[in-house]
């Protein structure tokens, strides 16, 4: 890693190295605009959870400076490092594959997760993780709950009756579920731990007057009603093939209100 | 087309989350070098095997480096005459046992506090065992790489300190400048310019070569690594991914073989691993985090330059085994 004592390769030739060196510089240069492009425009929502924004600001900052510091030392035609690294890669291809990527990932928008990914992970009712009830607020009012506030509020204490009765006011995006009748269906939101990479569907299922079918998935609803407890029947685990019989906490929907995709899509444990 | 973009989105997505732990990894990793005196710390190696294989497993802290640039570290403690079990130890564990390793593992898997632990107490283990199996092995050469043996001067290994002797005799094979001055023709003079040449402008020019070259280097693997771990989520059946997944033996068997080919940083490997939290078993997600960092392809690469091949099979074979075991031990009891 040191230069001085790295595995000896043959020389490059002066004016490949020249290439490679704009190559590492360009590099940096990119992924600093795409990270502050994504810092700058909130797309890192999309991606990450926001407790990173702060890590991802400072990178973005870090790497422009470091790329402006490495073209200048080009273009002052400072000393080069006569030294090898020990490369796995052809000289300069590393670099080039991530140049090609942040120009990319400036070019393709993030796209949000659909309903196809909902069904691909499995929609539950109840978060894995973080079951604790340090999320359980008494004190919110039912119809100022959020879809996660509901997930989490019936999470720490499952007991649908307890619920029934109550005014719920939530947005999410339709997800259709092939177990569920025909005039139900799943308001849904993903809910990011980490990365985009970790998001997993949560979700109520709401009882229409209509048919399922006049809500297209994907379409991003804000819907009032009331809550009621209904036996449902429900995969036992989000890939078992065997259904059960259970009793669930189901959304009643009063007015339903088609509203566009928020800028800020997902939820964040 | 549609599933493309959700591959290239979740792609994105590991890269901007990853990218500020690798900038901070080879910042650190740049800094520590100038900033840590090997010379004092080997000194300080305790000499009984299992004490040194256990120090040389925590020296990560130090050097907060992950695999790939632990190697030429482990070549220099070898060529300051540290013993080669140690140095082993060393290698296994440093790319784990370092502060943004943990962190970023952290970030990746807070909620499951547990998979963080004992990614940390099993590499410990393993690098601390394997560290002992090879301290039975006393002469160095059978361990070495030819050519690599050939510029390791065995009278400098079995006592390090004998060149630094205050003879006021002229040392076989030294150079007399002119000045007068005498410099011993040793490895130390031919291998660590560095040192000698200790200007601040030489120094600060290194550690941002270092730093670019290690970023691009790590960037690229990064890079293909996520790539993999982006398509697998979106393009492999769910059923498959479920079936190897759920299942305590196979889940750790696939996780292994996936730490063995995907030779991403150890830095950012808990943010793979994350995306395979759904659909596999915690235990198999904690054998790609303790098999991945120490043996991989990128790695075998690397460790060729130093250890015969033979060596690194045996490496290979106990901390496959080793991590086989513990990870299903936990799978037990989890």
């Amino acid at each position: 890693m040191t230069p001085a004592n790295s595995r000896k390769f043959k020389p490059r030739k002066p004016k490949n190295k020249l290439l490679c060196s704009w190559l590492d510089g360009l590099a940096l240069l990119t992924w600093g605009i795409l990270l502050l492009k994504y810092a700058v425009t909130g797309q890192y929502k999309l991606l990450i959870h926001p407790n990173y924004y702060g890590l991802v600001l400072a990178s973005s900052i870090l790497l422009l400076a470091l790329g402006i510091f490495k073209i200048q030392l080009i273009l002052t035609h400072s000393r080069q490092s006569t030294s090898e690294h020990i490369a796995l890669f052809p000289s300069g291809f590393s670099s080039g594959l991530l140049i090609w990527i942040a120009i990319a990932g400036l070019l393709i928008p993030p796209k949000i997760l659909t309903s196809q990914s909902a069904l691909k992970t499995g929609v539950r009712d109840i978060p894995l993780t973080r079951s604790q009830p340090q999320a359980f607020r008494t004190a919110t009012k039912p119809e100022e709950r959020s879809l996660i506030e509901w997930i989490r509020t019936i999470n720490a204490y499952p007991e649908p009756d307890a619920y029934a009765g109550q005014t719920a006011n939530v947005s999410g995006f339709v997800l259709h579920l092939d177990e569920l009748p025909d005039n139900y269906l799943m308001l849904s939101r993903f809910v990011i731990t980490c990365c985009a990479v970790d998001a997993y569907p949560i979700g109520i299922p709401v009882k229409l007057e209509t048919s399922h079918n006049s809500y297209p998935p994907d379409t991003w609803l804000k819907i009032k009603g009331e809550m009621i407890t209904e036996n449902l029947s429900v995969k036992e685990q989000a890939n078992s093939k065997t259904m059960t019989g259970k009793r669930s906490l189901v959304l009643a929907a009063k007015s339903i209100e088609s509203i566009p995709t928020p800028a800020d899509p997902y939820s964040y444990q | 087309m549609n599933r493309l973009h959700n591959a290239f989105t979740l792609f994105l997505s590991l890269l901007v989350e990853a990218m500020p732990f690798l900038l901070i990894g080879v910042l650190l990793s740049s800094c520590l070098l100038f900033l840590i005196d090997e010379k004092q710390l080997i000194t300080r190696l305790p000499k009984n095997p299992f004490l040194g294989s256990i120090v040389g497993s925590c020296i990560g802290f130090l050097f907060p480096v992950c695999e790939c640039g632990n190697i030429p570290v482990a070549r220099r403690l070898l060529l300051k005459g540290v013993s080669p079990s140690v140095t082993i130890s060393f290698l296994l564990a440093a790319p784990t046992i370092n502060p943004i390793v943990i962190w970023s593992t952290w970030v990746a898997f807070g909620n499951q506090p547990q998979i963080v632990i004992f990614r940390v107490l099993f590499s410990l283990a393993i690098a601390t065992i394997v560290g002992c199996v090879f301290s039975t092995q006393k002469d160095a050469k059978l361990l070495l790489q030819n050519s690599f043996a050939r510029r390791f001067n065995s009278d400098l290994y079995s006592q390090p300190e004998k060149s630094q002797s205050s003879s006021p005799l002229l040392q076989s094979g030294s150079f007399i400048l002119d000045g007068g001055q005498v410099l011993p023709f040793n490895n130390s003079l031919l291998l660590d310019p560095a040192q000698s040449q200790s200007s601040l402008q030489f120094k600060w020019q290194s550690f941002v070569d270092n730093l670019l070259q290690e970023f691009s280097e790590l960037g690229g693997m990064l890079v293909l690594g996520s790539a993999i771990a982006a398509m697998i989520q979106v393009f492999v059946p769910r059923e498959l991914v479920l079936t190897l997944g759920q299942d305590t033996i196979t889940s750790i068997l696939a996780m292994m073989l996936l730490a063995v080919i995907v030779s991403i940083c150890s830095t950012v490997d808990s943010f793979f691993a994350l995306s395979f939290a759904s659909s596999f078993t915690s235990g198999s997600l904690l054998a790609f985090l303790v098999l991945g960092p120490t043996i991989d392809i990128k790695s075998i690469g690397l460790m060729a330059s130093i250890f015969k091949p033979k060596i690194i099979i045996y490496i290979f074979t106990i901390v496959a085994q080793l991590t086989f075991i513990f990870t299903l031990i936990y799978s037990y009891f989890s």
